[in-house]
């Protein structure tokens, strides 16, 4: 016999109370752009099924469904026997790469973040033409997809903070490294250490993150503690802009993508849409939105792994955005807007960007 | 399976279509009962020529082919029982034509409930059959189980919808049944065959649907019993009024303690709660009927009764109804969901019946479903790791099933017999009855190729 896997110790109950209802087909996103069952929450919970039976054993030939995944929860959201597949998953990623068994996108982003800052291996961090690590009310914590692909939305996200005379300051930083938890890894404890000294250096009270995974990594994993308990508080971008005054506004047809991990996970979906309520009336939903949003297809680790399907699910979201005849689709995750502006196609005239760095623009018009 | 064969079959869908993959073959091993076994291959088909070209050689090889939709049938009926090749019907997944002034659709099979849905919708129509699947069951998957659902006490099931099909037969040929028109007499109803025939005669390709004009008015109400008979006897009396609700809901005091005990809902722990909803064009409509409905149900000494004075009320009202089966889901590892169905008269009769089982047997079930047409839920919880528990089950199963047909009732109202209910067909089927139907399933599949090892058809 062999010594049973973690993800049996900790979630063999919830893996059999899955009662192959399929309701999770409905709205996984890996199965709404591949049409392959074995790849949505049931398929993956029949396989660790007939793992705990002793059928088959983790290996090779599962990667393609457990480690295509996006994390999204829409599965758990409307799963009638309250099956948490995405943190299953996540255990299971764990066990596969104890036992050598992993995708090598996976294996590679966890070797990138021992040797460097950012999950793009990149050395010359974008300066943001501002200074950084000064004393100041708030840190700005951009996050890497932020910092190295989608710059430009966080220079306007930077210039509308400064637009609203915000006392603010950029820090040296590195990786949260969250999304190691998630691809079968261990978060960070170097990178960890460095957020936490150069956050706290700057005397802030608290953080506001533009990325809703950084939002989550700092808010829920016991690593980053160290900085509640120093007293700062962890806002995201969207909590922040809630409150404050916008005096610009446009005719334009705003829609609002909810990204999975501000949305589902930390149940964030009202203070977005007051902000743009506020600058847009021409507001309309997409036909899937709050709890029941579609996934961009970035997260979990599939856009790195799956590029060619994490696309797919980008553009079935993008479809709902054409639907409505959508001007604008606005988010609050830049990993969202770099998925679905690399999805979009050149027939679909709107614009894909963040709430932040619309509002600059609109600042900027005026 | 011989390496020519998988050849061959991947000249047909394309490789990309052809799988062996440990993954897929694990996920086409089930559905939502318990039953499972495992396949030999999977092809993602796209068109009817291809169909006709699998089944042709499937039938000279002799290899079972098994047509899957959502995989979401409650008795085994998609499982590969004898292996085979699994037919994954979710790529032909086109809405053809919607012709409302000919009140019909035409959709390909893998086309999910809820898509048709929302197309209809556009157009102020709907095919009502409604089963709880339908955000992700397919329309071939409804036909070929003669799926129903909660209007069915008013609207029917699929069978009543379906105008025509095009059918591959097992030996590669394609034909078409039934027509375009509303009603037709021409020839035997080979489309009723088919509906409900759980993939043993032919592969359906191609569905036209009768569809209707979607009510726009309806009105909710909840009644509450102390006594079983007098919930039973204000559904037979509401079935004399004249009043056909368009749902009549009922739950067992099982089902409503175990809702109460896994949620804030906090019901009254009675005998029997029932949900009835009225629909129609107008506001007055709809209220005229539930204002009978409620005579009738103050008639027959019930703890309360509550009518919804919104939409948002309806919908608490209906909360109760659409927790049960999640609450059920989740209080053991395993669970049957059964669908035995009598004369509306014997609603009560049945609902006693099966706590009497229950008691006998010492086991968990729990009650609920459509007291409007007959056809009752009672889910078996039980503890699938345990052989006591599973004996316990199994006896339980039989007891119910010959409670069903005692009551002038059937085996199964929605779910169809598939696997899980095949040793029980002659309790329910004459010799004679039994005869005929293997026979015409030796008619059309002399090989036994299509979904071999259901329906007790070799016998
Ligand atoms: C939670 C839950 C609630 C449910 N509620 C209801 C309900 O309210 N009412 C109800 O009637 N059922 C209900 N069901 C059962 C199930 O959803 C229905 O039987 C549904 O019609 C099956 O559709 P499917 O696409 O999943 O078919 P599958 O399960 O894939 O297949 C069912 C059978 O149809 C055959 N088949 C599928 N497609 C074709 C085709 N194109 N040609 C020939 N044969 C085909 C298969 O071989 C198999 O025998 C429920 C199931 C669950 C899990
Ligand atoms: S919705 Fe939940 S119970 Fe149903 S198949 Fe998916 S994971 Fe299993
Ligand atoms: S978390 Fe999302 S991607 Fe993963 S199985 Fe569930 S629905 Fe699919």
């Amino acid at each position: 016999m062999r010594d049973k896997y973690d993800f049996e110790i900790k979630y063999r109950d919830q893996i059999l109370k899955c009662s192959r209802c399929g309701f999770c087909q409905a709205v996984c996103p890996v199965y709404g752009s591949t049409l392959r069952p074995a790849c949505n929450a049931r398929g993956k919970m029949l396989i660790l099924k007939e793992v705990m039976d002793g059928h088959i054993d983790l290996n090779d030939e599962l990667i393609d469904t457990l480690f295509q995944c996006t994390t999204c929860a829409n599965c758990y959201q409307n799963c009638p026997s309250g099956v948490n597949v995405p943190e299953i998953i996540k255990q299971v990623r764990k066990d596969m790469v104890h036992i050598g068994s992993c995708h090598p996108a996976f294996t590679g982003m966890n070797e990138v973040l021992q040797a460097h800052d950012n999950i793009y291996a990149e050395d010359e961090p974008e300066d943001f033409e501002r200074e950084r690590n000064k004393q100041a009310r708030y840190v700005y914590f951009i996050g890497c997809v932020g910092g190295y692909r989608e710059d430009e939305s966080t220079l306007a996200t930077l210039d509308l903070l400064d637009r609203l005379s915000v006392d603010y300051t950029l820090i040296d930083e590195v990786c949260c490294s969250g999304v190691l938890e998630d691809v079968g890894f261990q978060i960070n404890p170097r990178l960890v250490q460095l957020n936490i000294e150069r956050i706290l250096t700057t005397g802030a009270e608290a953080v506001i993150t533009g990325c809703p995974y950084c939002f989550r990594t700092f808010n829920n994993k016991e690593q980053y503690a160290p900085l509640k308990e120093k007293g700062v508080s962890i806002i995201h971008i969207s909590q922040f802009l809630k409150n404050v005054a916008m005096d610009v506004t446009t005719d334009l047809r705003v829609t609002y993508h909810d990204p999975c991990d501000l949305g589902r996970h930390c149940g964030i979906y009202e203070e977005p849409r007051g902000t743009i309520r506020k600058i847009a009336p021409n507001f309309v939903e997409m036909r899937h939105h709050h709890a029941d949003a579609l996934c961009c297809g970035a997260g979990g680790g599939v856009r790195g792994a799956f590029a060619k399907n994490s696309i797919a699910m980008a553009r079935r979201r993008l479809e709902e955005a054409e639907e409505i005849e959508a001007d604008v689709v606005l988010t609050e995750c830049n990993s969202c807007v770099h998925n679905l502006s690399n999805a979009k196609l050149r027939k679909q005239k709107f614009k894909v960007c963040t709430t932040t760095a619309f509002i600059n623009e609109l600042m900027d018009e005026r | 399976m011989e390496d020519r064969i998988k050849e061959a079959l991947k000249e047909i869908v394309g490789a990309d279509n052809y799988t062996e993959q440990l993954i897929d073959m694990v996920s086409y091993s089930y559905d939502a009962s318990e039953h499972h076994h495992r396949p030999t291959c999977g092809v993602w088909a796209t068109t009817v020529e291809q169909i006709s070209r699998i089944l042709e050689m499937a039938n000279r090889e002799r290899i079972p082919v098994i047509p899957r939709g959502a995989g979401t049938g409650l008795s085994g009926m998609a499982v590969p029982a004898r292996g085979g090749i699994v037919l994954d019907l979710n790529h032909m997944n086109r809405i053809l034509q919607i012709s409302i002034e000919d009140r019909l659709a035409i959709v390909q099979p893998g086309v999910v409930y809820a898509d048709l849905e929302r197309a209809l919708a556009q157009h102020g129509f709907f095919f009502p059959p409604d089963p709880a699947s339908g955000k992700v069951a397919t329309l071939g998957g409804n036909v070929a189980t003669n799926a129903g659902g909660v209007k069915g006490a008013k609207y029917g099931t699929t069978r009543d919808y379906v105008l025509g099909l095009q059918v591959v037969l097992p030996d590669g040929r394609v034909m078409r049944t039934g027509s375009h028109a509303m009603k037709s007499v021409s020839g035997y109803d080979l489309t009723r065959l088919f509906v409900g025939s759980e993939g043993t005669l032919g592969v359906v390709t191609e569905i036209i649907l009768k569809i209707n004009p979607k009510p726009t008015a309806t009105s909710t109400s909840m009644a509450t019993f102390d006594n079983l008979e007098d919930a039973g006897r204000a559904v037979s009396q509401i079935m004399h009024s004249g009043i056909i609700p368009s749902v009549l809901e009922i739950l067992g005091r099982d089902t409503i303690r175990a809702i109460n005990q896994n949620t804030d809902l906090n019901l009254p722990e009675v005998d029997a709660m029932l949900l009835a909803e009225t629909d129609g064009y107008t506001q007055a409509e709809t209220e005229y009927q539930m204002s009978k409905i409620m005579d009738i149900f103050r008639d027959n000494h019930p703890q309360q009764v509550q009518q919804a004075q919104s939409e948002a009320e309806a919908a608490s009202l209906w909360k109760a109804r659409k927790s049960a089966y999640a609450v059920l889901a989740r209080i053991k590892t395993h669970f049957v969901l059964e669908d035995v169905t009598v004369p509306i008269g014997n609603v009560a009769a049945l609902l006693k019946g099966v706590e009497e089982i229950a008691a006998r047997h010492e086991i968990q079930i729990a009650t609920f479903g459509h007291a409007g047409d007959g056809n009752l839920h009672p889910q078996i919880l039980y503890d699938g790791y345990d052989p006591a528990e599973v004996k316990k089950m199994e006896a339980a199963t039989a007891d119910l099933f010959r409670l069903a047909i005692d009551l002038k009732g059937t085996l199964t109202g929605e779910h169809g017999i598939g696997l899980a209910k095949a040793p029980y067909m002659t309790l329910e089927h004459d010799a004679a009855a039994m005869e005929a139907m293997r026979n015409i399933k030796k008619l059309f599949d002399p090989n036994n190729i299509l979904n071999p090892g259901k329906m007790a058809l070799e016998g």
